[in-house]
């Protein structure tokens, strides 16, 4: 194998999905902590997918703004990500950093997980939750191009949910559904899942309910890539923000639906070149500001955090990004 | 990485065009305009979208084909009393041509991204020929000692004022740099005329070129082809060999395709030359040069072509028609310019620097720097699967396959 070709930040995230079953390498405890409150059963046919993305928001955020720091600086983002891929060798403890900026009020991080599942059980949906023994989908080896451990960790993902009796996935994080749905069957003999992203099982239900937004707002659309062009969900996030009343869908002339433009996180793209992907969080958020918006609505965790960092960078104030799930679950008072 | 210092070269050279504000504005105006002009372009047209389909279709048939088409191609031209070569590397190209023109020859030049790859100009310049790039953007570029960053608008980083300063110190006469654009589009008309006439020797690309009668299609709008390939007595030709398709009417649509999603209704000129300048009007004796090129040579580049052929994924690289359209599209591309690329650009770039170049670092850093986004495979009209290529191309650089 010759990963010397593969990117410092890439190895890293692919060393914690193979060590530790997410992108950190943190504990899966942290991770499944959002759900304490829900009373998720651990079991049943129905299981909600929550992925590393939103899960573990608020250490992302971090590792992205030492990342960021670092290559802006004459160090380089590659030094600091191949030390901290032998993180335990040298006795650093990112887990640790990352643990410690949780306990600091990073909980409300995981809002979009939590409304998500509010959601789904408003319209009648119940499912399931396997929380620490939810396996990692590996998306992001799929994207570094180590195919055969990303195909290995499939097999595995695939029997630890056929362990757990598991007959369908209700996925949320753009990579993780894409990969459990369409990745999946091509390296696992026999896969039968059947896997629906979030979006598809809110818009062909949204008609029958009454969704009215607590304030009149703005709101722009951002469609995250992997919906958009690797699973072609155009209509339906546009058919649930015009169901809610309050709420006027203002979008960009050229740079929407099929044409919008990548946040600039895509595929571990950020722990790669951190410091030009803040510069395209940039260039997207001011195509976005066009629509003079009061709320950014998008639907992936990574794209919430490049956008928040986008409109940090041109000092915006009073423009919200949201989760598609929180705003739903607002225009439903949950 | 495993050239650690290749990596970290790169990305500073990436960053500090990110950091170009200059660069920035002249790419964001043509973005917006180039947007516009397709959007025109294909509704005035609308059966556009539907040829694309067919011209996908025809490369598919024709890019396993290579070797064949090549050789009918080949004979085709011989037939015409042209002469066809085929060079399997760069250095046999430069050989070829090199040896055709000689030295102290006054060359006047069309713009080819395939004599960018081999490095034509200055080889031919190295062995002691004056060459003069005609197409303007070319031309701009050769006389600041740049390289191109598009590959239908190389100078497309360039802003007018920098065209003003260069023009008054190559031309001897003063041009102010808030000059119109017109004039200096004038000067450079008055500077190159004379070229034409007096050059030895005219030498372009083609966009495309049919076998079955070895014609050559090449579309411009500056009319320099038109005097480049006309008025020398010599014409030479450089045609990558993924540029073939079977028949001339496979070749009008290709052409029609790739002018339109290039972001034209219409192009001001499309040269179909298939072999010397002839007439037959004394006696009904065939004489060869009457007003054009007496000699008429077309070498076809392999160069890693009919190997980049072989590869099931990778070989979509080789449907790009050299639209362009793509770069347009490209979140990274419009911060960076060609500075994301190698040979040829983005994504396509990467393939092209592994297999036709067999550079796994550079390849390396630029698969690396796609974002798999895959805007441009909306925006291609062969529906090139950027996204596809680069994670099959990541895949053989990752695991060590062969290259």
């Amino acid at each position: 194998m010759d990963t010397d070709l593969v990117p410092p930040g890439l190895t890293y995230l692919a060393d914690n999905i193979i060590t530790r079953q997410n992108i950190l390498g943190v504990s899966k405890e942290q991770g499944a902590r959002w759900a304490q409150k829900l009373d998720l059963p651990a079991h049943a046919d129905t299981v909600f997918f929550a992925g590393c993305g939103y899960q573990y928001s608020a250490q992302l955020e971090v590792l992205m703004s030492m990342a960021r720091a670092t290559d802006k600086s004459v160090i380089g983002s590659e030094l600091p990500m191949r030390f901290a891929r032998f993180q335990k060798k040298l006795g650093l403890n990112l887990p640790g950093i990352y643990s410690n900026v949780l306990s600091r009020g990073g909980e409300t991080e995981v809002k979009p997980l939590e409304a998500a599942v509010k959601v789904l059980r408003k319209l009648g949906v119940q499912p399931g939750y396997l929380a620490e023994n939810e396996p990692c989908c590996g998306a992001p080896l799929h994207h570094a191009g180590l195919q055969s451990k990303f195909a290995e960790n499939a097999r595995q993902a695939y029997r630890t949910l056929k362990f757990a009796k598991v007959k369908r996935v209700i996925g949320i994080v753009p990579y993780c559904t894409h990969a459990l749905q369409k990745l999946f069957p091509l390296y696992v003999d026999g896969y039968d899942l059947e896997v629906r992203h979030f979006l598809e099982i809110v818009a062909g239900k949204i008609s029958l309910f009454k969704l009215k937004y607590p304030r009149k707002v703005r709101v722009t659309y951002h469609d995250p890539c992997q919906l958009v062009r690797y699973m072609s969900l155009v209509e339906e996030p546009r058919r649930i923000l015009k169901a809610i009343e309050g709420v006027e869908l203002v979008e960009t002339d050229w740079t929407k639906g099929e044409w919008a433009t990548c946040c600039g996180g895509g595929g571990g793209f950020e722990t790669v070149f951190p410091e030009l992907s803040q510069v395209l969080a940039v260039n997207r958020v001011t195509e976005l500001m066009e629509t003079k918006p009061d709320i950014i609505v998008t639907h992936c965790p990574g794209c919430i955090m490049q956008l928040k960092d986008g409109l940090n960078q041109l000092k915006v104030e009073g423009v919200e990004v949201l989760d598609l799930s929180q705003v739903v679950a607002a225009a439903m008072d949950l | 990485m495993k050239k650690k210092s290749d990596f970290t070269e790169y990305k500073k050279e990436i960053m500090d065009a990110a950091h170009d504000d200059r660069l920035r504005l002249a790419l964001s105006r043509a973005v917006k305009s180039f947007r516009g002009n397709v959007k025109n372009a294909l509704e005035k047209f609308p059966h556009t979208v539907a040829l694309a389909d067919e011209v996908l279709k025809i490369k598919e048939k024709s890019i396993p084909d290579l070797e064949k088409l090549t050789r009918q191609a080949i004979s085709a031209i011989e037939e015409n009393k042209g002469k066809g070569y085929i060079a399997r590397t760069a250095e046999e190209a430069l050989q070829i041509i090199g040896g055709l023109v000689g030295t102290k020859k006054l060359i006047v030049k069309g713009k080819s991204m395939t004599g960018e790859e081999i490095g034509l100009r200055e080889h031919l310049e190295e062995i002691g020929n004056e060459v003069f790039e005609t197409d303007l953007g070319e031309f701009i570029i050769q006389k600041m000692g740049s390289r191109p960053m598009h590959i239908l608008s190389p100078s497309i980083h360039v802003p007018r004022e920098d065209v003003a300063r260069l023009f008054s110190k190559i031309m001897g006469q003063e041009i102010a740099p808030d000059a119109e654009i017109a004039d200096m589009v004038a000067a450079a008309r008055e500077y190159l005329r004379d070229k034409f006439f007096r050059a030895d020797i005219g030498i372009s690309g083609a966009n495309v070129v049919a076998a079955e009668t070895g014609t050559l299609f090449i579309i411009e709008n500056e009319g320099n082809i038109r005097l480049a390939t006309g008025a020398p007595p010599v014409h030479i030709t450089l045609v990558g060999m993924e540029k073939l398709v079977p028949t001339l009417s496979d070749a009008f649509k290709v052409s029609e395709v790739t002018w339109r999603y290039a972001n034209y209704t219409v192009p001001s000129y499309v040269s179909l030359i298939s072999g010397p300048s002839k007439t037959g009007d004394i006696e009904k004796v065939t004489t060869y040069g009457a007003h054009g090129p007496k000699e008429f040579h077309v070498i076809f580049l392999d160069g890693g072509r009919t190997r980049l052929a072989k590869y099931p994924k990778l070989r979509q690289a080789l449907y790009c028609l050299r639209c362009g359209g793509c770069l347009y599209e490209c979140p990274v591309f419009a911060v960076t310019a060609g500075h994301f690329g190698d040979k040829y650009f983005t994504g396509i770039g990467a393939v092209w620097a592994a297999i036709v170049n067999q550079d796994r670092e550079k390849a390396a850093s630029l698969a690396y720097t796609c974002l798999t986004c895959g805007r441009c495979r909306q925006r291609c009209p062969v529906k090139i699967d950027v996204p596809e290529m680069i994670i099959e191309l990541r895949k053989m650089l990752a695991e060590g396959e062969q290259t």
